[in-house]
């Protein structure tokens, strides 16, 4: 059997063209995929049932223990941390939530670690944002920034930039000028018209430079800026003011480097100037097909859109303090549920060996780093494979996963409804 | 009166506490008061051996002194509005947040946010202070818009971001971006630190030592005395409207 039209639940592209060959309840092969989302399609090596740590041994338990367990856990914390979420659907996404208030603890997912600073700056000054098809239609200049689509959204190019074809563009690929900023060479840069290196930690004075220069105040500039010589910085900005309309793509090379947040305000403030005279627009490379998606819902449900700290009845947002990576290593959480993620595989030593102290408890399909670490994990159903949900790109346009098979693991939505039932009980007792 | 709290060693000692009760004029009404441990509400004297002498009929005649491991301790003297509070060792996160009043004096080191939106009043801290002393709140237009935050050791990063009034001093070096989005206020650091003033459109912000990294957009203008420093005056940030003050004795571009 072959499903046409289904949605790849790998990256924030959230391509919805891909064709899936299924033959006994397996995919047998994939066509439109990138290779990252084609590996995901073919995914074997699942855990078979849920596990409990024994001692030095793994021991099989039934579905209802395992939910059993992880509901008594969560209900006798003080302080539980429900992190993750960036890796299913909203409708769990939903559940988490509503499990967070009841038992009082802190929920964050995974845009802490990526895109929490370009949140933090859309909060200081705004989005001035568009879907990825205006871009594809419209944009004849693109930059990327501290990003490499190529290595990790490889479609993005086809389906929406470099390679597309464009509506209101006559010939795409000659029109379409494409700008990378980076500290290395990358896969990228090779196909890009202008390439712009610049030394690690100064993205916050190019952009810095470049509003000046596009405000007219070219003399105060020095004669180079982090590497990159003014003359060029006038080259780029002329380029950004002739364009018809420019589409800004930054990564986790803007967020996660010194100044974090403030490199994305300063790069909106720079789109904002530009928009002055052209029209300009910024928006995130997202990671996780669903992150924005657990943005939404935290949003919609708390009015934060990740670190929400439920420990005194009410919502509390900061970031750098109710964040997993931050709780984890100040050691202020005696609980982990981790849902559709892998902290131990990205976060920093000191917060796994706290994670190591206290009781955890993992929903994901596969053995990860992080089922080291766990004390339970269930293996539910993926998401956009065998199991349904909204998910949202990284645009912020909610797409309606697919089921391509059928198998007999629960969702996490369903998981996690059971388990919210059960503390639902318990709290009414 | 003098009020003295001595934490009680925890069995969970890692949980932070939430002690946003403790502010002089609470103590006015007695001492039957809550802390909150996680999710958790606690009696003071759960947490606290705690020791009255003396009796006041105003908030600016209490004292309350605080000793042990207070570095668990979160939001003490928030929204403190007279009197004093004394903490002999360190202190957690966002002590004498909304302050418009009174003195808070730390012996020890500060955590994240000391002394966040504060209005009035003073803070001394004769340790270091971390990460945003005196700054503002995530997607706030103003940070600290009056009083003295005097911090005798270093300060982390986002020192008096957003600051719209008040004065801030630091002794030591302070960390990047000090005084990002400043846009009133006067900050003062005796020692080195990285891209100050960035984005600010206001108030003057004076670096005795070295600034690195320092911002391409900054104009100079020339050089100034002050309090006994040769300085180099800036105005910028360029970038934004350009209207504020930087004075640096060295600065060093990330050229």
């Amino acid at each position: 059997m072959i499903v046409k039209d289904a949605v790849c639940p790998f990256c924030g592209c959230l391509c919805d063209d891909i064709e899936v060959e299924v033959e006994d309840d397996r995919v047998v092969a994939v066509t439109n995929a990138c290779e990252l989302g084609t590996t995901k399609f073919m995914g074997e090596k699942r855990l078979k049932g849920p596990i409990l740590r024994d001692g030095d041994e793994w021991k099989d338990i039934t579905c209802d223990e395992a939910i059993r367990y992880a509901a008594d856990m969560l209900l006798s914390a003080e302080r539980p941390l429900l992190y993750g979420w960036s890796g299913t659907h909203g409708e769990a996404q939903c559940v988490g939530v509503h499990m967070a208030e009841l038992v009082r603890g802190v929920i964050d997912n995974t845009s802490s670690v990526c895109h929490g600073p370009s949140i933090l700056a859309i909060q200081e000054v705004g989005h001035p944002g568009c879907t990825l098809g205006v871009v594809k239609n419209r944009a004849d200049l693109v930059i990327y920034w501290g990003s490499n689509p190529i290595d990790a959204h490889p479609r993005h190019l086809s389906r929406y930039t470099r390679y597309a074809e464009g509506f209101f563009l006559e010939n795409a690929f000659r029109d379409r000028k494409v700008i990378v900023v980076d500290v290395r060479k990358t896969e990228t840069a090779n196909i890009a018209d202008e390439f712009v290196r610049i030394k690690p930690g100064g993205d916050y004075a190019v952009l810095s430079a470049l509003r000046a220069i596009v405000q007219g105040k070219t003399e105060t500039i020095p004669r180079t800026v982090a590497g990159v010589t003014r003359e060029q910085l006038i080259r780029v900005a002329n380029l950004c003011k002739s364009a018809k309309f420019g589409a800004v793509y930054f990564g986790l090379g803007l967020t996660m480097t010194r100044g974090k947040y403030k490199n994305i305000r300063n790069a909106i403030e720079l789109v904002s100037e530009l928009s002055r005279h052209t029209k300009f627009t910024i928006s995130a490379m997202r990671g996780h097909y669903n992150v924005y998606g657990s943005n939404e819902v935290n949003t919609w449900m708390t009015g934060y859109p990740f670190g929400i700290d439920f420990s005194r009845g009410i919502a509390f947002y900061n970031p750098g303090e109710t964040t997993a990576v931050d709780v984890l290593a100040r050691k202020e959480c005696d609980a982990a549920l981790i849902v559709g993620s892998d902290p131990a595989a990205h976060f920093p030593r000191r917060c796994l060996e706290h994670l190591a102290d206290i009781p955890v408890v993992q929903l994901d399909p596969y053995p990860n780093a992080t089922t080291a670490f766990c004390n339970v994990q269930i293996p539910v159903a993926v998401t956009g494979i065998d199991a349904e949900g909204t998910a949202y790109r990284m645009d912020g346009v909610p797409i309606r996963t697919r089921k391509v098979l059928s198998t007999d693991y629960l969702s996490d939505r369903e998981v996690l409804s059971r388990m919210y039932a059960l503390m639902q009980e318990a709290q009414e007792r | 009166m003098k009020v003295t709290l001595a934490m009680k060693p925890a069995a969970k000692s890692f949980i932070p506490i939430e002690a946003e009760s403790i502010v002089p004029k609470n103590f006015l009404a007695g001492t039957d008061l809550s802390v909150w441990r996680g999710n958790r509400e606690l009696r003071l004297d759960e947490v606290f051996s705690v020791s009255v002498e003396g009796d006041a009929g105003r908030a600016e005649d209490v004292e309350v002194v605080l000793s042990g491991e207070t570095f668990r301790l979160k939001r003490v003297g928030e929204y403190m509005d007279g009197g004093t509070i004394t903490i002999l060792g360190d202190i957690g996160m966002h002590c004498g947040n909304f302050m418009s009043g009174g003195t808070i004096e730390i012996h020890g080191n500060a955590d994240g946010w000391l002394g966040r939106e504060m209005a009035g009043g003073a803070i001394v801290c004769r340790g270091d202070a971390a990460d945003y002393c005196a700054s503002g709140y995530r997607g706030g237009r103003k940070g600290m818009i009056g009083g003295t935050v005097e911090v005798f050791g270093r300060a982390g990063d986002f020192l008096a971001e957003s600051i719209a009034g008040g004065t801030v001093t630091v002794h030591g070096d302070a960390g990047d971006m000090a005084g990002a989005e400043m846009h009133g206020g006067t900050l003062v650091v005796h020692g080195d630190c990285r891209r100050p003033g960035a984005n600010m459109k206001g108030g003057s912000c004076y670096v005795y030592g070295t600034a690195q990294g320092m911002l391409p957009t900054f104009r100079k203008i020339g050089t100034v005395q002050h309090e006994g420093h040769t300085l180099i005056r800036f105005t910028g940030d360029i970038a934004n409207r350009g209207k504020g003050n930087l004075f640096v004795k060295d600065y060093e571009y990330l050229d």
